[in-house]
Protein backbone atom coordinates (compact mmCIF):
# COMPACT_ATOMS: atom_id res chain seq x y z
CA UNK A 1 0.00 0.00 0.00
CA UNK A 2 1.82 3.23 -0.97
CA UNK A 3 1.26 7.03 0.13
CA UNK A 4 -1.77 7.48 -2.71
CA UNK A 5 -3.13 4.38 -1.78
CA UNK A 6 -3.35 5.32 1.59
CA UNK A 7 -4.51 9.13 0.85
CA UNK A 8 -7.36 8.18 -1.44
CA UNK A 9 -8.87 5.27 1.28
CA UNK A 10 -8.35 7.51 3.76
CA UNK A 11 -10.19 10.67 1.77
CA UNK A 12 -13.36 8.46 2.09
CA UNK A 13 -13.65 9.81 5.38
CA UNK A 14 -13.15 13.40 4.22
CA UNK A 15 -16.97 13.77 3.53
CA UNK A 16 -17.24 13.28 7.21
CA UNK A 17 -14.61 15.87 8.34
CA UNK A 18 -16.50 18.41 5.76
CA UNK A 19 -19.84 17.68 7.28
CA UNK A 20 -18.98 18.16 11.09
CA UNK A 21 -16.55 21.39 10.44
CA UNK A 22 -19.65 22.89 8.05
CA UNK A 23 -22.31 21.82 10.88
CA UNK A 24 -20.65 23.43 13.76
CA UNK A 25 -18.99 26.59 11.51
CA UNK A 26 -23.26 26.94 10.54
CA UNK A 27 -23.90 26.83 14.07
CA UNK A 28 -21.15 28.85 15.47
CA UNK A 29 -22.11 31.57 12.67
CA UNK A 30 -25.81 31.64 13.28
CA UNK A 31 -25.06 31.82 17.52
CA UNK A 32 -22.52 34.06 17.51
CA UNK A 33 -24.53 36.60 14.64
CA UNK A 34 -27.55 35.92 17.32
CA UNK A 35 -25.56 37.03 20.39
CA UNK A 36 -23.73 39.87 18.47
CA UNK A 37 -27.02 41.22 16.67
CA UNK A 38 -28.24 41.08 20.17
CA UNK A 39 -25.68 42.82 21.89
CA UNK A 40 -25.24 45.32 19.73
CA UNK A 41 -29.38 46.19 20.61
CA UNK A 42 -28.19 46.37 23.79
CA UNK A 43 -31.11 44.63 25.13
CA UNK A 44 -30.48 44.82 29.27
CA UNK A 45 -32.65 41.72 29.84
CA UNK A 46 -30.24 39.97 27.84
CA UNK A 47 -27.10 41.61 28.68
CA UNK A 48 -25.75 39.74 31.18
CA UNK A 49 -26.97 36.39 29.55
CA UNK A 50 -25.22 36.65 26.50
CA UNK A 51 -21.97 37.83 28.01
CA UNK A 52 -22.24 34.68 30.39
CA UNK A 53 -22.37 32.66 27.66
CA UNK A 54 -19.56 34.07 25.86
CA UNK A 55 -17.25 34.11 28.65
CA UNK A 56 -18.21 30.26 29.65
CA UNK A 57 -17.83 28.86 26.24
CA UNK A 58 -14.93 30.36 25.41
CA UNK A 59 -13.12 28.92 28.66
CA UNK A 60 -14.63 25.53 28.54
CA UNK A 61 -11.79 22.49 26.44
CA UNK A 62 -13.94 21.72 23.66
CA UNK A 63 -13.15 18.02 24.38
CA UNK A 64 -14.68 18.59 27.47
CA UNK A 65 -17.58 20.27 26.60
CA UNK A 66 -18.15 17.36 23.94
CA UNK A 67 -17.70 14.61 26.53
CA UNK A 68 -19.98 16.35 28.69
CA UNK A 69 -22.75 16.63 25.90
CA UNK A 70 -22.48 13.43 24.36
CA UNK A 71 -21.25 11.11 27.88
CA UNK A 72 -23.25 13.30 30.24
CA UNK A 73 -26.56 14.11 29.08
CA UNK A 74 -27.84 10.60 28.54
CA UNK A 75 -27.01 10.53 32.43
CA UNK A 76 -30.26 12.90 32.27
CA UNK A 77 -31.69 10.82 29.95
CA UNK A 78 -31.12 12.77 26.90
CA UNK A 79 -29.56 10.86 24.53
CA UNK A 80 -27.60 13.07 21.31
CA UNK A 81 -26.47 11.91 18.35
CA UNK A 82 -22.58 12.14 17.44
CA UNK A 83 -22.77 15.15 14.99
CA UNK A 84 -25.54 17.26 17.47
CA UNK A 85 -22.77 16.51 20.30
CA UNK A 86 -20.01 18.61 18.08
CA UNK A 87 -22.67 21.43 17.14
CA UNK A 88 -23.23 21.39 20.83
CA UNK A 89 -19.86 21.54 21.96
CA UNK A 90 -17.71 22.72 19.28
CA UNK A 91 -20.19 24.68 17.05
CA UNK A 92 -21.51 26.67 20.41
CA UNK A 93 -17.44 27.19 21.38
CA UNK A 94 -17.35 28.80 17.74
CA UNK A 95 -20.16 30.74 18.06
CA UNK A 96 -18.93 32.40 21.47
CA UNK A 97 -15.18 33.12 19.41
CA UNK A 98 -17.35 34.67 16.64
CA UNK A 99 -19.47 36.64 18.61
CA UNK A 100 -16.67 38.24 19.96
CA UNK A 101 -15.02 38.89 16.51
CA UNK A 102 -18.92 40.28 15.17
CA UNK A 103 -18.33 42.48 18.29
CA UNK A 104 -15.32 44.45 17.22
CA UNK A 105 -16.08 43.93 13.81
CA UNK A 106 -19.45 46.33 14.89
CA UNK A 107 -17.17 49.01 17.04
CA UNK A 108 -15.40 49.66 13.43
CA UNK A 109 -18.98 50.65 11.80
CA UNK A 110 -18.27 54.70 11.55
CA UNK A 111 -20.97 55.79 14.43
CA UNK A 112 -21.34 59.05 11.67
CA UNK A 113 -23.09 56.92 9.37
CA UNK A 114 -25.34 55.22 12.22
CA UNK A 115 -25.89 59.01 13.35
CA UNK A 116 -26.93 59.83 9.39
CA UNK A 117 -29.40 57.16 9.58
CA UNK A 118 -30.79 58.27 12.83
CA UNK A 119 -31.23 61.52 11.72
CA UNK A 120 -33.01 60.41 8.50
CA UNK A 121 -35.49 58.68 10.93
CA UNK A 122 -34.50 55.03 10.35
CA UNK A 123 -35.85 52.48 13.62
CA UNK A 124 -32.86 50.80 15.33
CA UNK A 125 -33.60 47.82 14.09
CA UNK A 126 -33.60 49.18 10.26
CA UNK A 127 -30.19 50.74 10.77
CA UNK A 128 -28.56 47.26 12.44
CA UNK A 129 -29.93 45.16 8.98
CA UNK A 130 -29.41 47.88 7.01
CA UNK A 131 -26.05 49.57 7.57
CA UNK A 132 -24.42 47.70 10.93
CA UNK A 133 -24.92 44.23 9.93
CA UNK A 134 -23.68 44.55 6.20
CA UNK A 135 -20.70 46.55 6.81
CA UNK A 136 -20.03 44.22 10.40
CA UNK A 137 -19.80 40.96 8.11
CA UNK A 138 -17.12 42.64 5.45
CA UNK A 139 -14.66 43.42 8.41
CA UNK A 140 -15.63 40.45 10.26
CA UNK A 141 -13.79 38.24 8.04
CA UNK A 142 -10.43 37.92 8.67
CA UNK A 143 -11.69 36.79 11.66
CA UNK A 144 -14.05 34.68 10.81
CA UNK A 145 -11.60 32.35 8.51
CA UNK A 146 -9.73 32.43 11.96
CA UNK A 147 -12.11 30.73 13.84
CA UNK A 148 -13.90 28.18 10.29
CA UNK A 149 -9.90 27.06 10.27
CA UNK A 150 -9.92 26.48 14.37
CA UNK A 151 -13.23 24.75 14.02
CA UNK A 152 -11.77 22.52 11.01
CA UNK A 153 -8.62 21.82 13.03
CA UNK A 154 -10.79 20.98 16.47
CA UNK A 155 -12.96 18.55 14.00
CA UNK A 156 -10.88 15.54 14.94
CA UNK A 157 -12.23 15.11 18.21
CA UNK A 158 -15.35 13.94 16.39
CA UNK A 159 -14.07 10.44 16.45
CA UNK A 160 -14.17 10.35 19.85
CA UNK A 161 -17.95 10.10 19.89
CA UNK A 162 -17.75 7.59 16.85
CA UNK A 163 -17.84 9.58 13.65
CA UNK A 164 -16.02 7.81 10.88
CA UNK A 165 -13.95 10.92 9.74
CA UNK A 166 -10.21 11.20 8.51
CA UNK A 167 -9.01 10.74 11.91
CA UNK A 168 -11.13 7.44 13.03
CA UNK A 169 -10.13 6.16 9.42
CA UNK A 170 -5.93 6.91 10.02
CA UNK A 171 -6.17 4.81 13.12
CA UNK A 172 -7.83 1.69 12.35
CA UNK A 173 -5.91 2.09 9.03
CA UNK A 174 -2.60 2.89 11.26
CA UNK A 175 -3.55 -0.35 13.84
CA UNK A 176 -3.79 -2.75 10.99
CA UNK A 177 -0.92 -1.68 8.60
CA UNK A 178 1.13 -0.54 11.16
CA UNK A 179 2.47 2.58 8.73
CA UNK A 180 1.94 5.55 11.49
CA UNK A 181 4.13 8.11 9.52
CA UNK A 182 2.54 7.98 5.82
CA UNK A 183 -1.12 7.92 7.12
CA UNK A 184 -0.50 10.63 9.59
CA UNK A 185 0.74 12.97 6.75
CA UNK A 186 -1.74 11.61 4.12
CA UNK A 187 -3.99 12.86 7.60
CA UNK A 188 -1.93 16.43 7.29
CA UNK A 189 -2.22 16.63 3.28
CA UNK A 190 -5.88 15.98 3.61
CA UNK A 191 -6.74 18.87 6.41
CA UNK A 192 -4.18 21.21 4.35
CA UNK A 193 -6.47 20.39 1.54
CA UNK A 194 -9.69 20.82 2.84
CA UNK A 195 -8.57 24.16 4.50
CA UNK A 196 -7.27 25.42 1.32
CA UNK A 197 -10.83 24.57 -0.63
CA UNK A 198 -12.98 26.70 3.05
CA UNK A 199 -10.07 29.41 2.02
CA UNK A 200 -10.88 29.54 -1.91
CA UNK A 201 -14.75 29.64 -0.87
CA UNK A 202 -14.75 32.30 2.05
CA UNK A 203 -11.90 34.61 -0.29
CA UNK A 204 -14.50 33.95 -3.47
CA UNK A 205 -17.63 35.31 -1.01
CA UNK A 206 -15.26 38.08 -0.25
CA UNK A 207 -14.87 39.32 -3.55
CA UNK A 208 -18.04 39.15 -4.75
CA UNK A 209 -19.26 41.47 -2.00
CA UNK A 210 -16.00 43.47 -2.05
CA UNK A 211 -16.84 47.29 -2.11
CA UNK A 212 -13.79 49.87 -3.53
CA UNK A 213 -12.11 51.67 -0.89
CA UNK A 214 -13.92 50.07 1.94
CA UNK A 215 -11.66 49.56 4.90
CA UNK A 216 -11.85 49.50 8.73
CA UNK A 217 -11.62 53.19 9.86
CA UNK B 1 -46.63 81.38 11.34
CA UNK B 2 -42.44 80.14 11.09
CA UNK B 3 -41.72 76.36 9.61
CA UNK B 4 -39.26 76.17 13.21
CA UNK B 5 -39.64 78.28 16.44
CA UNK B 6 -37.28 77.44 18.96
CA UNK B 7 -37.62 78.69 22.72
CA UNK B 8 -35.81 79.10 25.69
CA UNK B 9 -33.88 75.74 24.50
CA UNK B 10 -31.42 74.14 26.99
CA UNK B 11 -28.93 71.82 26.25
CA UNK B 12 -26.59 70.88 29.93
CA UNK B 13 -23.53 67.70 29.42
CA UNK B 14 -22.78 67.03 32.94
CA UNK B 15 -24.17 70.23 34.61
CA UNK B 16 -22.83 72.58 31.78
CA UNK B 17 -24.85 74.47 29.79
CA UNK B 18 -23.92 74.01 25.70
CA UNK B 19 -27.42 75.86 25.09
CA UNK B 20 -28.56 78.20 27.59
CA UNK B 21 -32.19 79.34 26.58
CA UNK B 22 -31.58 79.82 22.52
CA UNK B 23 -34.69 81.32 20.79
CA UNK B 24 -34.63 80.79 16.44
CA UNK B 25 -37.09 81.63 14.47
CA UNK B 26 -36.84 79.98 10.70
CA UNK B 27 -39.24 80.74 8.02
CA UNK B 28 -40.46 78.82 4.98
CA UNK B 29 -38.33 79.27 2.04
CA UNK B 30 -35.58 80.99 4.24
CA UNK B 31 -31.79 80.42 4.67
CA UNK B 32 -30.37 81.07 7.53
CA UNK B 33 -26.92 80.84 8.76
CA UNK B 34 -25.84 80.22 12.45
CA UNK B 35 -22.76 81.29 13.13
CA UNK B 36 -20.16 81.26 16.42
CA UNK B 37 -16.85 80.35 17.64
CA UNK B 38 -15.83 76.43 18.35
CA UNK B 39 -17.61 74.58 21.20
CA UNK B 40 -20.33 77.51 21.15
CA UNK B 41 -23.09 75.08 20.66
CA UNK B 42 -23.94 75.30 17.09
CA UNK B 43 -23.86 71.87 15.99
CA UNK B 44 -25.96 70.85 19.19
CA UNK B 45 -28.48 72.83 18.07
CA UNK B 46 -29.23 70.96 15.08
CA UNK B 47 -29.01 67.62 17.00
CA UNK B 48 -31.58 69.39 19.54
CA UNK B 49 -34.55 70.42 16.85
CA UNK B 50 -34.20 67.05 15.49
CA UNK B 51 -33.91 65.37 18.72
CA UNK B 52 -30.66 63.24 17.90
CA UNK B 53 -30.00 64.94 21.08
CA UNK B 54 -32.35 65.46 23.79
CA UNK B 55 -32.78 68.85 25.17
CA UNK B 56 -32.70 69.48 28.60
CA UNK B 57 -35.43 72.34 28.24
CA UNK B 58 -37.27 74.46 26.52
CA UNK B 59 -39.08 74.02 22.92
CA UNK B 60 -39.41 73.60 19.64
CA UNK B 61 -42.14 74.15 17.72
CA UNK B 62 -42.26 72.62 14.09
CA UNK B 63 -45.03 73.57 12.02
CA UNK B 64 -46.89 74.78 15.12
CA UNK B 65 -46.55 71.34 16.71
CA UNK B 66 -44.83 71.05 19.88
CA UNK B 67 -41.97 68.26 19.16
CA UNK B 68 -40.18 68.29 22.41
CA UNK B 69 -43.26 66.58 24.02
CA UNK B 70 -42.78 63.53 25.14
CA UNK B 71 -45.18 61.62 22.69
CA UNK B 72 -43.46 63.42 20.08
CA UNK B 73 -43.02 60.89 17.27
CA UNK B 74 -39.40 61.56 16.58
CA UNK B 75 -38.86 59.52 13.57
CA UNK B 76 -41.93 61.04 11.77
CA UNK B 77 -40.24 64.73 12.77
CA UNK B 78 -36.69 63.36 11.70
CA UNK B 79 -38.48 61.98 8.15
CA UNK B 80 -39.44 65.79 7.79
CA UNK B 81 -35.98 67.16 8.68
CA UNK B 82 -33.00 66.76 5.84
CA UNK B 83 -29.68 66.67 7.54
CA UNK B 84 -26.38 67.23 5.61
CA UNK B 85 -23.33 66.28 8.11
CA UNK B 86 -19.61 67.76 8.01
CA UNK B 87 -18.37 64.44 6.71
CA UNK B 88 -21.07 63.26 4.98
CA UNK B 89 -21.73 60.32 6.20
CA UNK B 90 -22.26 58.50 2.94
CA UNK B 91 -23.29 54.69 3.73
CA UNK B 92 -19.79 53.36 2.82
CA UNK B 93 -21.22 49.75 1.33
CA UNK B 94 -23.87 51.50 -0.94
CA UNK B 95 -23.52 52.95 -3.90
CA UNK B 96 -24.60 56.56 -4.34
CA UNK B 97 -27.61 55.86 -5.91
CA UNK B 98 -28.27 53.12 -3.13
CA UNK B 99 -27.92 55.59 -0.64
CA UNK B 100 -30.17 57.67 -1.46
CA UNK B 101 -32.48 54.79 -2.52
CA UNK B 102 -32.16 53.29 0.68
CA UNK B 103 -34.44 56.13 2.84
CA UNK B 104 -37.05 55.57 0.12
CA UNK B 105 -37.30 52.08 -0.16
CA UNK B 106 -37.20 51.40 3.97
CA UNK B 107 -38.87 54.78 5.02
CA UNK B 108 -40.95 55.93 2.28
CA UNK B 109 -41.89 52.32 1.24
CA UNK B 110 -41.14 52.88 -2.32
CA UNK B 111 -40.88 50.00 -4.66
CA UNK B 112 -37.56 49.04 -6.28
CA UNK B 113 -38.33 50.94 -9.49
CA UNK B 114 -40.04 53.87 -7.82
CA UNK B 115 -37.28 54.37 -5.59
CA UNK B 116 -34.62 54.23 -8.44
CA UNK B 117 -36.52 56.91 -10.38
CA UNK B 118 -36.06 59.11 -7.51
CA UNK B 119 -32.90 58.46 -6.75
CA UNK B 120 -32.23 58.81 -10.13
CA UNK B 121 -33.98 62.16 -10.34
CA UNK B 122 -32.30 64.08 -7.34
CA UNK B 123 -28.60 62.77 -8.84
CA UNK B 124 -29.26 64.23 -12.08
CA UNK B 125 -30.68 67.48 -9.72
CA UNK B 126 -26.99 67.60 -8.18
CA UNK B 127 -25.14 67.13 -11.23
CA UNK B 128 -24.07 63.99 -10.34
CA UNK B 129 -26.09 61.42 -12.67
CA UNK B 130 -22.73 59.85 -13.73
CA UNK B 131 -21.58 58.75 -10.59
CA UNK B 132 -24.92 56.76 -9.52
CA UNK B 133 -22.79 53.34 -8.96
CA UNK B 134 -20.06 54.47 -8.14
CA UNK B 135 -19.15 54.04 -4.23
CA UNK B 136 -18.04 57.20 -1.63
CA UNK B 137 -14.67 56.33 -1.66
CA UNK B 138 -14.65 56.85 -4.94
CA UNK B 139 -16.14 59.83 -5.01
CA UNK B 140 -14.10 63.38 -4.19
CA UNK B 141 -15.11 65.59 -1.36
CA UNK B 142 -17.52 68.00 -3.57
CA UNK B 143 -19.15 64.92 -4.86
CA UNK B 144 -20.02 63.57 -1.80
CA UNK B 145 -21.45 66.55 -0.73
CA UNK B 146 -24.04 66.41 -3.47
CA UNK B 147 -24.59 62.68 -2.97
CA UNK B 148 -25.32 63.58 0.67
CA UNK B 149 -27.12 66.62 -0.45
CA UNK B 150 -29.04 64.33 -3.05
CA UNK B 151 -29.71 61.85 -0.26
CA UNK B 152 -31.38 64.41 2.02
CA UNK B 153 -33.65 66.09 -1.00
CA UNK B 154 -34.89 62.77 -1.48
CA UNK B 155 -37.03 62.26 1.19
CA UNK B 156 -38.60 65.76 0.51
CA UNK B 157 -38.01 67.31 3.87
CA UNK B 158 -39.61 70.37 4.81
CA UNK B 159 -36.17 71.94 6.29
CA UNK B 160 -32.66 70.95 5.23
CA UNK B 161 -29.96 71.20 8.03
CA UNK B 162 -26.01 71.79 7.06
CA UNK B 163 -24.02 70.48 9.36
CA UNK B 164 -20.55 73.00 8.65
CA UNK B 165 -21.08 71.59 4.70
CA UNK B 166 -17.86 73.68 3.37
CA UNK B 167 -14.98 72.72 6.06
CA UNK B 168 -14.07 69.33 4.80
CA UNK B 169 -13.97 71.16 0.75
CA UNK B 170 -11.19 73.09 -0.28
CA UNK B 171 -12.32 76.67 -1.18
CA UNK B 172 -12.87 75.98 -5.00
CA UNK B 173 -15.70 72.76 -3.72
CA UNK B 174 -17.31 75.46 -1.24
CA UNK B 175 -17.96 77.75 -3.91
CA UNK B 176 -20.09 74.93 -5.44
CA UNK B 177 -21.77 74.47 -1.90
CA UNK B 178 -22.22 78.05 -2.27
CA UNK B 179 -24.06 77.81 -5.95
CA UNK B 180 -25.70 74.49 -4.86
CA UNK B 181 -27.25 75.96 -1.84
CA UNK B 182 -28.07 79.29 -3.87
CA UNK B 183 -29.88 76.70 -6.25
CA UNK B 184 -31.67 75.13 -3.43
CA UNK B 185 -33.04 78.55 -2.81
CA UNK B 186 -34.29 79.68 -5.49
CA UNK B 187 -36.43 75.89 -5.67
CA UNK B 188 -37.80 77.13 -2.46
CA UNK B 189 -36.19 74.59 0.14
CA UNK B 190 -35.73 76.08 3.71
CA UNK B 191 -32.73 75.72 4.97
CA UNK B 192 -30.60 76.32 8.28
CA UNK B 193 -27.02 76.09 7.83
CA UNK B 194 -24.36 75.98 10.93
CA UNK B 195 -20.98 77.00 9.15
CA UNK B 196 -17.58 78.92 10.23
CA UNK B 197 -16.99 80.01 6.81
CA UNK B 198 -17.80 83.69 6.37
CA UNK B 199 -17.41 83.00 2.72
CA UNK B 200 -20.24 80.83 3.01
CA UNK B 201 -22.40 82.84 5.29
CA UNK B 202 -22.54 86.16 3.28
CA UNK B 203 -23.25 84.15 -0.06
CA UNK B 204 -25.69 82.16 1.26
CA UNK B 205 -28.13 84.22 3.48
CA UNK B 206 -28.81 87.61 4.74
CA UNK B 207 -29.78 86.53 7.76
CA UNK B 208 -27.23 85.37 10.46
CA UNK B 209 -27.11 84.27 13.70
CA UNK B 210 -24.92 84.57 15.86
CA UNK B 211 -24.03 82.09 19.00
CA UNK B 212 -21.84 82.66 22.05
CA UNK B 213 -21.36 80.23 24.79
CA UNK B 214 -24.86 78.80 24.11
CA UNK B 215 -26.82 82.16 23.78
CA UNK B 216 -27.71 84.01 20.74
CA UNK B 217 -25.14 87.09 21.27
CA UNK B 218 -26.79 88.75 17.63
CA UNK B 219 -28.85 88.37 15.03
CA UNK B 220 -28.99 90.65 11.72
CA UNK B 221 -28.50 90.80 7.89
CA UNK B 222 -25.10 88.80 7.08
CA UNK B 223 -23.55 92.61 5.84
CA UNK B 224 -23.63 94.06 9.35
CA UNK B 225 -22.95 91.27 11.65
CA UNK B 226 -19.91 90.33 9.53
CA UNK B 227 -18.39 93.77 8.70
CA UNK B 228 -19.16 96.67 11.47
CA UNK B 229 -21.60 95.03 14.49
CA UNK B 230 -21.53 97.21 17.59
CA UNK B 231 -20.24 93.80 19.98
CA UNK B 232 -16.44 94.30 20.22
CA UNK B 233 -16.20 90.58 20.45
CA UNK B 234 -18.31 90.31 16.71
CA UNK B 235 -16.32 92.05 15.68
CA UNK B 236 -13.11 90.56 16.91
CA UNK B 237 -14.34 86.97 15.90
CA UNK B 238 -15.17 87.82 11.91
CA UNK B 239 -12.24 90.28 12.33
CA UNK B 240 -9.81 86.83 12.71
CA UNK B 241 -11.81 85.06 10.46
CA UNK B 242 -11.57 87.42 7.29
CA UNK B 243 -7.63 87.41 8.05
CA UNK B 244 -7.43 83.31 8.31
CA UNK B 245 -9.61 83.33 4.77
Amino acid sequence: MNFWQILAQLATGAGYTILVTVACIATGLVTGLLVALLTRLRLRALDRLLATYTYVFRGVPVLVLLFLVYFGLPGLGLNVPPLVAMMLSLGLIAGAYLAEVFRGAFASVDPDEIMAAEAMGMSRRQILLAIELPQMLRFAVPGMLNEFTTVLKYSPFAYTVGLPEIMKQAMALAATTLRGLEIYLAIGVLYFGIYKLMLFLVRAIERRYAVPGFIRL
Amino acid sequence: MALLEVRKLVKAFDGKAVLDGVDLDLEEGQVKVIMGPSGCGKSTLLRCINRLTEPTSGQVIFRGEDVTRPDTDVRALRQRIGFVFQNFALYRHLSALDNIKLGLRKLRAMSEQEATSRAEHELRRMMMQDHGAKYPAQLSGGQKQRVAIARALAMDPAVLFFDEPTSALDPHMSREVVALINQLYLDNVTMLCVTHDVFLARHISDRVLFLDHGCVRAEGDADHLLEDHEDPHIRAFFGRETQGQ
